[in-house]
């Protein structure tokens, strides 16, 4: 069984971030982390392979040069190889141009299971996992807080308005998964070490077949204006004051917006 | 192509989900500005028999996708059929299933895709949104690209719209057309394993009052449900309580939970991290309770109340009481 984790170089989520004149997200102005919710998709896929479960585990990533960087990092937690896709066609991609970088790289690296974090830290769209599958006619195991492998058939458990189910599908399938996985481990120094020898690619659209007509500028969406939030109404405070007066106080701000 | 407005209407246990007369309402709201009718997919059980009433909420015509309760990837392929060429925008709640589901369009379709959006409009015959991105730290505009195919896929949060009451309606129900094979079909409930005690649908709350490691633990929660309760709302926590197992997974907020917009919004012992602060942002008022002084909330409520929270919060409970006069 052989696993494909898609992981996406993001700025720090602290970072100062920025667009750049042409409307882009100006990704040289931020320090760059692995998204943190892709670290749950690499910890649920090493845990795979530690249990016997997956042969190997591939990492992926469509991004600029400098996205290599992460796939060092996720190679130094674990894991087999990596590729990296990297065309300057590819700058501005939105979801869908990334949806269809990825799917047809997974094409060629045919795993039984494309893991995916459940959304990324910059966007937050989560519609890159679904977009893929069906692109590739695999099904989705979506929102994983657990993936399962036995038998041909993949299962996630997924939060249900009420519990929990177990979502299961045959093999091949595109699967995401929640920080409720477990912590991502850390990358100890002999992983560094290790991460360097490991083989990494970076592949072209043209490795890929695919030609900058098919992918339209790699966006069907485009971003007309980018700008501050409005500012807000400084914060109110109400400090050291009697429990009963506190809350007499708030019961008037409340009544003074109509809330009760 | 035509100027209607499809929207996702889900339906489970033989009832619709408030999204969908939300979105019933917005497309409506849309259609009236781009020339065209309000247009539900309905599926998921219930959707067979419940799809016309959505007329009331604003739809013009349904279709019914299927009627089944499985998972609502499922339905792809026949929405493949009712929307490809078929609208303006195609509006889908920004929810996992919403989500799975305008996903598979995007990928099946070839479609542009916004969102979660914080509004959506239609401009000179073009849809047109703005969302908060990056962490809510830039507000961007967008548009589908020139010549991108139709309809634009919008992601839109709970609460975005609120559903038109008293119309007397009725959406003209027509059957989903026959579907292409599809591998997507293939995902299937294998286990359903329901909780202990029953939990309410947080998006669709209009008051939430959350709780956080402040709270100190599953007692804890008691003061917070005894001030939701005498407020009309639910309760909610930040990804540390729901760890912590004081309250299940299904009521955290966040970004890795649920993402809310309520009218209001009252966070007690909720330091205000980033993660929790991209599910409860916009939110039209936002009350903090917190004893540090310092806590990163306290830089973006709008009233931040510095104080004990065991102290406060049964005080305001009972002054609430007391002016409901119950």
């Amino acid at each position: 069984m052989k696993i494909v984790v898609c992981i996406k170089q993001v700025p720090a989520t602290g970072a100062d971030k920025r667009y750049t004149d042409d409307l882009r997200l100006d990704r040289a102005a931020a320090e760059a982390i692995i998204n943190p919710l892709d670290e749950y998709a690499i910890e649920q896929a090493l845990r795979l392979a530690d249990a016997g479960a997956a042969e190997s585990v591939t990492y992926l990533s469509m991004g600029p040069d400098q996205a290599a960087e992460a796939l060092r990092r996720a190679l130094a937690m674990g894991g087999d190889d990596a590729v990296l896709v990297s065309d300057p066609a590819l700058a501005g991609a939105d979801e869908w141009g990334t949806a269809k970088v990825l799917a047809a790289a997974l094409d060629k690296l045919a795993p039984d299971v494309a893991l995916m974090g459940m959304a990324s830290d910059d966007a937050r769209g989560s519609l890159v996992p679904g977009a893929v599958a069906a692109m590739r006619d695999v099904p989705l195991l979506s929102y994983g807080a657990e993936l399962a492998v036995s038998d041909g058939e993949a299962r996630v458990r997924r939060l249900s308005a009420t519990g929990y189910d177990w979502v299961g599908a045959p093999m091949p399938v595109v699967a995401s998964v929640t920080d409720q996985v477990g912590e991502p481990r850390y990358a100890s120094l002999k992983g560094i070490m290790a991460a360097k020898r490991k083989p990494m690619e970076t592949w072209s659209l043209e490795d890929l077949g695919l030609s900058a007509d098919d992918l339209r500028g790699a966006a069907l969406t485009q971003v007309t204006d980018a700008r501050a939030p409005e500012a807000k109404a400084p914060t109110e405070r109400l400090e050291n004051l009697p429990a009963a007066e506190a809350a007499a106080k708030i019961a008037d701000w409340l009544a003074a917006r109509k809330l009760i | 192509m035509s100027n209607d407005i499809l929207f996702l209407a889900e339906f489970s246990g033989g009832s619709p989900a408030r999204s969908g007369l939300e979105l019933a309402t917005g497309a409506a709201e849309l259609a009236s500005q781009s020339g065209g009718s309000a247009v539900a997919l309905a599926y998921g059980a219930g959707a067979a028999s419940g799809a016309a009433a959505l007329g009331a909420h604003g739809a013009t015509r349904a279709i019914v996708l299927g009627d089944e309760d499985r998972p609502p990837i499922t339905y792809a392929p026949a929405a493949v059929a009712a929307a490809r060429d078929a609208g303006l925008a195609l509006l889908a709640p920004a929810t996992p299933n919403g989500r799975d589901l305008a996903a598979a369009l995007v990928g099946l379709l070839d479609l542009p895709a916004f969102g979660p959006v914080r509004a959506v409009r239609v401009v000179d015959g073009l849809v047109e949104t703005e969302q908060a991105t990056l962490q809510g730290s830039v507000i961007t505009t967008a548009r589908p690209a020139d010549g991108a195919p139709t309809p634009a896929v919008v992601l839109v949060l709970a609460n975005t719209f609120t559903p038109a009451e008293g119309g007397s309606g009725t959406a003209e129900v027509t059957e989903a057309s026959a579907a292409d094979e599809s591998a997507l079909t293939r995902a299937t409930v294998a286990e359903s394993h329901e909780a202990e005690a029953k939990v309410v649908n947080l998006e669709e709350a209009t008051i939430i009052v959350a709780g956080g490691r402040g709270v100190g633990g599953e007692e804890g929660f008691g003061p917070l449900r005894e001030l939701a309760s005498a407020l009309g709302g639910a309760v909610g926590a930040s990804r540390a309580a729901a760890d912590a197992g004081w309250i299940p997974y299904q009521l955290q907020i966040g970004q890795t939970g649920k993402v809310v917009k309520p009218a209001l919004y009252i966070g007690a012992g909720i330091s205000g991290a980033i993660q929790h602060r991209v599910g409860m942002q916009t939110a039209e008022h936002v009350i903090a309770i917190n004893k540090d002084p310092d806590a990163p909330i306290g830089e973006f409520a709008d009233l931040f109340v510095v104080g004990d929270l065991f102290q406060i919060i049964p005080a305001l409970t009972e002054e609430i009481r007391r002016r409901k006069g119950a």
